[in-house]
């Protein structure tokens, strides 16, 4: 399903040059749950990013379905995105100004699905994660493992076969975390492939795989 | 993804509000602005109606002189027609072609009744002023027989007053018998509006007729005006005598429309330049603020190409807002038939300062959307 091969990333300023990421290679197949754990710094989440195809590597290949995506253009790139590839984040990433509704609809903005479709979507999705009640509350109304939750019903919305969940559990007490792991469980078990970065070793062990980086390097 | 923008800037119209208002300034201005260039366009490109190339106006005050005046000034339009250099030579008031000076009055037929600008002239004013006579003819004196004084009345007149009638030899105003139409007489320029006009035969010892319209044979030159001034002066002993040429009439009756034109462009422009610098400040700081937004749009699916249509869509989104409010207050002017300005022109008015404010919302969004692009969205969703 996803497949990296000597991947390197290097950022570079005027003065320094830091190697975030380096000679990865690791196969993550179709259904697998996988963890991704190490200190802060260690290159987890450009990892993620890299997987994601949010950011370049400097050296290396990845492979999504078996198709090298390196020399894709932006369009293809965030198609990709769109239509394979679900994202969570630490800090929700959900936008205020939106009720919780319109939030879970924005992947299905851009594939240009009609209004009416798109809402039913929506819903089913905070079905899926039990908010059907809150479609309508505005984010800032929300508990932390709510925003969690709708943070989930967007990534699941439009059916994506690869879940990235980037310490997804990190801003939540453990009760809330707990809740977010078996919602993720779930969506595991329906057939969705999920990487998750985490620095809790509970949360890691409730996976498929653990992988461990080290100063960008993989270590386990 | 149009419904969606209108959400997203409806649920800030809070924050938006000032930035709604000054939009919704800039459009009124601009209305206004758009309202006075469009007429003025408009009547600009109306043809004036008569020929002032070559034409100068001798104006006669007889100062504390009473004795003999009709007299005196026959004297001079007969001197006048002597020179060789002098091609026409008419009589009429005070009101000649690009003055300041104008007579109006209101002229009725069949209970149609309009206001009309009057000019007293004689049987050589067509020919100086090289005007068309296309129905009927101009006046001669001797159409002034009986109790009628003989008419010539402009198209907009003949429309206004007689509508598909023909008004040959239509009694108007009980005193006045039409013997001619001529099409436009715009005497205050092109800028002025083609009003109903009314050309009455003078009586030739009318006193207050006293401005000789010249046309003089082309390479004229003021040497002839010294001269000309010169021989009245001698005729007409303590008159006053002024020569102003036609052409330059016209300038300054140009420069009276058009300085305050000017004056509000460019206080319209300096107003535009606030505004949108003001835009652009907002938008760079809005983009710096929603980074982590473009982060996760571009996570979700957006191109490159897509965020950056995302705030141009959002800042006319914005500016549809405010034209919509801006819309309701234009609309009444057309609607109440404001300044008798008709219709098409608020319309057209309306749509130009549409146009521009799309234009210039447009212009302030671009740079700051590319930037948008150009965010990295793993960079801006690790900010956030």
């Amino acid at each position: 399903m996803i497949h990296l091969q000597n991947i390197e990333k290097v950022y570079r300023t005027s003065t320094i040059e830091t190697l975030a990421l380096n000679n990865i290679n690791l196969d993550i197949k179709k259904g697998e749950f996988v963890s991704i754990m190490g200190p802060s710094g260690c290159g987890k989440s450009t990892l993620l990013n890299v997987m994601g195809l949010l950011d370049e590597p400097s050296k290396g290949t990845v492979q999504l379905d078996g198709q090298p995506v390196m020399k894709y253009t932006d369009k293809e790139l965030a198609k990709l995105r769109n239509q394979k590839i679900g994202f969570i984040f630490q800090s929700f990433h959900l936008i205020n100004d939106l009720t919780v509704l319109d939030n879970v609809e924005i992947p299905l903005l851009y594939r240009a699905t009609n209004g009416k479709p798109r809402q039913e979507y929506a819903k089913e999705a905070l079905a899926k994660v039990g908010l059907s009640n809150r479609m309508k509350h505005f984010p800032k109304q929300l508990s932390g493992g709510q925003k969690q939750r709708v943070a989930i019903a967007r990534a699941i919305v439009g059916n994506p076969h690869i879940i990235l969940a980037d310490e997804p559990t990190g801003n939540l007490d453990s009760a809330m975390g707990n809740e977010i792991m078996t919602i993720l469980q779930e969506l595991n078990n329906e057939g969705a492939t999920i990487v998750m970065v985490t620095h809790d070793e509970q949360m890691a062990k409730r996976t498929h795989r653990l992988i461990r980086l080290f100063d960008g390097t993989q270590v386990v | 993804m149009i419904a969606h923008l209108f959400k997203l800037i409806w649920n800030k119209k809070k924050t938006h509000s000032l930035l709604i208002v000054e939009i919704w300034a800039s459009f009124m201005v601009l209305f206004g602005l758009a309202t006075l260039i469009v007429v003025n366009v408009r009547n600009y490109r109306e043809p004036l109606g008569f020929g002032y190339e070559n034409v100068w106006a001798i104006g006669l005050k007889a100062n504390q002189d009473t004795v003999g005046i009709a007299d005196k000034l026959q004297r001079v339009q007969q001197r006048l027609r002597a020179y060789s250099e002098v091609e026409s030579v008419s009589r009429m008031g005070s009101n000649v072609p690009f003055s300041s000076s104008q007579t109006n009055n209101g002229i009725e037929y069949k209970k149609r009744k309009i206001l009309a600008d009057f000019y007293a002239t004689d049987e050589n004013f067509a020919k100086t002023l090289d005007i068309l006579v296309p129905l009927g003819h101009w006046y001669r004196n001797a159409d002034s027989v009986g109790k009628y004084t003989p008419v010539v009345i402009n198209q907009n007149a003949k429309e206004e007053l007689f509508e598909n009638e023909n008004p040959m030899g239509k009694i108007i105003g009980d005193r006045f018998k039409v013997v001619g139409v001529i099409d436009n007489f715009k005497a205050k320029g092109e800028f002025m509006s083609n009003k109903p006009a009314v050309f009455e035969l003078a009586k030739v010892d009318a006193t207050w007729v006293d401005t000789m319209l010249i046309k003089v044979k082309p390479g004229t030159d003021a040497a002839f005006e010294a001269k000309v001034v010169k021989d009245i002066a001698a005729m007409v002993t303590g008159w006053s005598v002024e020569v102003d040429y036609l052409t330059d009439m016209r300038k300054n009756q140009h420069n009276l429309v058009l300085v305050p034109i000017i004056i509000a462009l460019i206080v319209c422009s300096f107003l535009l330049i606030n505004v949108a610098l003001g835009l652009f400040g907002v938008l760079n700081l809005s983009i710096a603020k929603r980074r982590g937004e473009i982060g996760l749009r571009r996570a979700l699916g957006a191109t490159a190409d897509g965020i950056s249509i995302q705030f141009i869509g959002e800042i006319w989104v914005l500016a549809t807002f405010a034209l919509l409010i801006g819309l309701l207050f234009a609309a009444q002017f057309p609607l109440l038939n404001v300044f008798d300005v008709n219709a098409g022109t608020y319309v057209t008015a309306i749509l130009i300062a549409m146009l521009i404010i799309y234009g210039i919302v447009t212009l302030c969004a671009l740079f700051p959307s590319r930037q948008a692009a150009n965010i990295q969205p793993a960079t801006a969703l690790h900010e956030e």
